[in-house]
């Protein structure tokens, strides 16, 4: 029993010290007021005040295929990714309110493929991974170390050059086939993820924000039958939806521009996606170029790491 | 057992073979001036000293190598 | 799933822990082969039939060589002397066909897996030459994992039977886990039966004890691999990936990165490895002693993977050596030359066989029959100009024992080592003959400082690869001068002893070289 509480002790102690630590290393101006869990695990949260224009809420395909980045450099607009891997419906629910604390968006992107994921089917390994990175965000931030040796601390902004888009160079090609086949089957949706959506389209109303139903390009993910069912649930709800898997609109070319065989697009897939969906922010008139404003001179030194950091 | 150790400081003079007891284990004898040394027992001697009983535990002190001369001198 | 992975450690490793501990005693082997199977299973799939038709080879044969033994005895009891010499050599033929055929059976996947492309490409070289229009086609197999660890138990298995040296087992069970037990099955140490044999059937109790010191080894393992072998990882790949582009003091540091990375990589693993061993009460022998004090490099390979070293001498060097064969030679030689040299001859044969298998069982590749000859002709070279250098170092009155003296030899053989494990690593023979003649022959300074920094490391990366070699010096000089560091740890009062395990801990945690821009080492020896 004395060797249990002793156990235990240790462990208390370490996740002490290792907190401790965290706060060292997790130096962001918005600490102070969401605390250090939540703004590790919704890195929106460390963008100024008011800055974003439009967050791409989704799973790894999200990550996969929105480089803010890109749409920064060509369009002037400030995006920001709100993905995490595997993402559940109510997830991306919570993304947009915790968004919504700290920024006045002017529009949401929704990945269609979200609404496909059953909560009762989520991976154990994800629901582990998860739990890992969200308690501990020392594993994500444990370099900055570096920074404060260096007393870099300035110039580092933990939300990160990439704004949540994941910089992979990868190719690994897929075979080539028709994965939107037309058919006449519908897959249906979970009738819970069909209560989540429509409590986002209300709270976009709420908020005045534009909400808009995407589905980016993937082999492995996405058909003809999600597509109709995701088309349907956007016509009920008086939603816009993009799906940039029908008729490669595109034209990804499967060979290069995917890092896992089709499942997932690479940088060179992701910028095409990126600069779709600034031609789309651009043609909707409703978000300006901040290019040249001084409230967003970060978004431009960032650039720089950002196109450095390009192979 | 005088015969022995004469071979032994012949093979490699810088060891104190009345009191060594870790020839092997201490790194005195290499694996090569084990193989001399056992040409040389088998001449002297005139045994034959099977590969398997090549182990350090049989070649760590002189008295150690003399009871192994002996043993196989009985199984001939 | 290599020993460093997180589910590794901190998922598979624990449940077993769990499920050990409240099953009867009886079932804990079963369990600890179950938890074998499954984590092999689980890395090679279906081929997991060929280490279990290894392990039942070696049962049976074990067995029929115990069987043969027995009825020999039986048979020559009342026997003249003269009649007892026939039989017994009859039956003893008997057996060493036993022997001999299912050491070939063995054999004869691990060369399937490992070597039928190399010498399928030798041969398809050769018909080339000889102008004749056929070649072998050739196939990349995936082999088992482990085969080339748990065959060469298989067969000191066999061995040891043959010669009396271990009992035939006739617990089927102890067999199968002493050739599958998880945490030796990758990359070993290559275990003799006799020291483990007992300890793994016992199903002790795991104490909090053992526990304790079993993840303290890990948790160092996992120091060496995480926080150096990974972040030096990023440099080498670089320097060997393209060696052309870098200047040749570049290079040179490559090569000495690469063999820390490979020390600190494999001699990690094996501290989870014993360490894991550790935990269920089951005592493995040490498979490094802070190889990089050795004064020789027939030194160093009794001090770097000792199992393996040991292997090739208690079944290659001294069998070959004993064999009739070289014997003969040997008695010609001394005939002509006298004994010294005849000795020479000797060990030089058995030396040769021994380093062509080395080379050959690191990989099938010129580089690894290269790096085995070079070690090879290393060790011949300090074999004969030894006594000129003990001659020469007497007329000069340099004594031998003198600390500096040691220092340089020490200093040296680690030269010599980085050259070897040079070749080891570069993708072919021309690279790294390539890098070879670029390190001796372009000596150059200019640029050296920023073009080192733009490998991938940084100051910081450099200077934790510094503590690091540091802390793993400091501890493997201690033990070397015999002060156990464990030891000298547990006895330690428990603020001190917890200040070193959170040092350790968070030394992981934060200077590790994991996540977004850090590739870890694949598993080395894992591949062999």
């Amino acid at each position: 029993m004395r060797k249990v509480l002793k156990c235990g002790l240790f462990f208390v102690i370490l996740f002490l010290i290792i907190n401790v630590i965290s706060y060292f290393l997790l130096f962001d101006k918005n600490v102070e007021k969401f605390g250090l869990y939540k703004i590790a695990n919704y890195s929106i949260l460390s963008e100024n005040k008011n800055s974003i224009d439009a967050v791409v809420i989704g799973d790894s395909l999200i990550y996969s295929s929105v480089s803010p980045m890109e749409i920064w450099h060509n369009y002037g607009y400030s995006v920001y990714d709100c993905a995490s891997a595997a993402q559940l419906l109510k997830d991306s629910y919570d993304n947009l309110k915790v968004a919504l604390e700290n920024q006045d968006l002017k529009v949401v992107f929704l990945e269609a493929n979200v609404l496909y994921r059953n909560p009762k089917n989520k991976s154990w390994y994800f629901k582990v991974y998860n739990f890992f990175s969200n308690s501990f965000p020392i594993f994500r931030y444990h370099n900055n170390w570096k920074e404060l040796f260096l007393n870099n601390v300035d110039d580092l902004n933990n939300s990160g050059v990439y704004k949540g888009f994941k910089y992979v160079t990868k190719v690994k090609p897929a075979k080539n086939r028709n994965y939107m086949k037309v058919s006449l089957k519908k897959q249906d949706i979970p009738s819970a993820n069909v209560m989540y959506f429509e409590k986002i389209v209300k709270l976009c109303e709420e908020n005045n924000v534009k909400l808009v139903l995407i589905s980016t390009p993937s082999m492995k993910n996405w058909s003809y039958s999600k597509h109709m069912g995701a088309k349907d649930l956007a016509e009920d709800n008086n939603v816009s939806f993009i799906d940039l898997n029908l008729g490669n609109v595109l034209n990804i070319n499967w060979n290069k521009e995917t890092k896992d065989n089709g499942d997932h697009l690479n940088y060179n897939g992701a910028v095409k996606v990126s600069n779709y969906i600034g031609e789309y922010l651009k043609g909707l008139n409703i978000v300006t170029d901040h290019r040249n404003d001084s409230y967003y001179s970060s978004w431009n030194d960032n650039y720089i790491i950002y196109s450095n950091g390009l192979k | 057992m005088e015969k022995l150790i004469e071979i032994l400081e012949e093979l490699q003079p810088e060891v104190d073979y009345e009191s060594c007891e870790n020839l092997v284990d201490g790194r005195y004898l290499d694996s090569l001036t084990i193989l001399a040394l056992i040409s040389e027992i088998e001449n002297n001697f005139g045994v034959l000293v099977p590969a398997v009983e090549i182990i350090p535990s049989n070649f760590n002190s002189v008295k150690k190598i003399w009871e192994l001369i002996e043993r196989l001198k009985e199984e001939e | 799933m290599s020993y460093f992975n997180i589910i590794y450690i901190f998922a598979f490793l624990p449940v077993v822990i769990i499920l050990y501990n409240i099953i009867p005693k009886k079932l804990r082997p079963v369990l600890l082969l179950i938890a074998s199977y499954l984590f092999f299973f689980y890395i090679s799939g279906k081929l997991i039939i060929f280490l279990i038709l290894s392990s039942l080879s070696i049962y049976f044969s074990a067995l029929l060589m115990k069987k043969i033994d027995k009825v020999k005895e039986e048979k020559i009891t009342d026997l003249e002397s003269e009649e007892k010499r026939v039989v017994k050599e009859k039956y003893k033929r008997l057996k060493r066909t036993v022997l001999v055929v299912t050491i070939l059976f063995n054999l004869s996947f691990l060369f399937f897996f490992k070597y039928l492309n190399f010498f399928g490409s030798i041969v398809n070289g050769i018909l080339d030459i000889l102008k004749i229009n056929y070649s072998f086609k050739l196939i990349k197999l995936l082999a088992p994992i482990g085969i080339s660890f748990y065959t060469l138990q298989a067969i000191s298995y066999l061995v040891d039977v043959y010669n009396g040296k271990v009992e035939a087992s006739d617990s089927l069970l102890k067999v199968l886990l002493y050739l599958s037990f998880f945490p030796i099955i990758m990359e070993g140490p290559i275990t003799r039966f006799s020291s483990v044999c007992d300890s793994l059937l016992k199903g002790e109790k795991t104490t909090y004890n053992s526990i304790c010191l079993g993840y303290q080894r890990i948790l160092f393992g996992m120091f060496k691999k995480f926080v150096i072998a990974d972040r030096l990882n990023i440099f080498v790949k670089l320097t060997f990936g393209n060696y052309r582009s870098y200047s040749s003091l570049v290079l040179a540091l490559g090569a000495i990165f690469y063999t820390i990375l490979l020390y600190m990589e494999f001699s990690g693993t094996m501290d989870v490895v014993i360490g894991s061993a550790e935990i269920f009460n089951i005592k493995l022998e040490e498979n490094f002693k802070a190889p990089f004090f050795s004064k020789n490099i027939s030194e160093f390979w009794s001090r770097w993977h000792i199992s393996l070293g040991l292997w090739l001498k208690n079944y290659i060097f001294y069998p070959v050596s004993m064999s009739k064969f070289v014997k003969k030679i040997t008695a010609w030689f001394r005939k002509l030359f006298g004994s010294r040299v005849a000795t020479q001859v000797m060990g030089s044969m058995a030396l040769f066989a021994v380093w062509s298998l080395n080379g050959l069982w690191h990989g099938a590749g010129w580089t690894f029959v290269v790096f085995g000859y070079y070690h090879l002709i290393l060790i011949l070279l300090g074999n004969i100009f030894e006594p000129t250098v003990i001659k020469v170092c007497k007329k000069l009155k340099i004594n031998r024992d003198n600390k500096f003296y040691k220092f340089l030899r020490i200093i040296k053989t680690c030269c010599l080592v980085v050259i070897g494990e040079l070749i080891f690593r570069a993708p072919s023979l021309s690279v790294a003959f390539g890098m070879l003649g670029k390190i001796f022959t372009k000596f150059s300074l200019k640029g050296f400082s920023s073009e080192v920094l733009s490998l991938g490391l940084d100051v910081c990366d450099f200077l934790v690869v510094i503590l690091g070699v540091v802390v793993v010096f400091v501890v493997s000089l201690l033990n070397e001068k015999g002060k156990n560091v464990r030891e000298r740890i547990s006895q330690k009062n428990i603020f001190v002893r917890w200040a070193f395990y959170y040092a350790l801990i968070l030394g992981i945690i934060l200077l590790g070289a994991y996540g977004p821009g850090y590739a870890p080492v694949d598993p080395i020896y894992a591949d062999f």
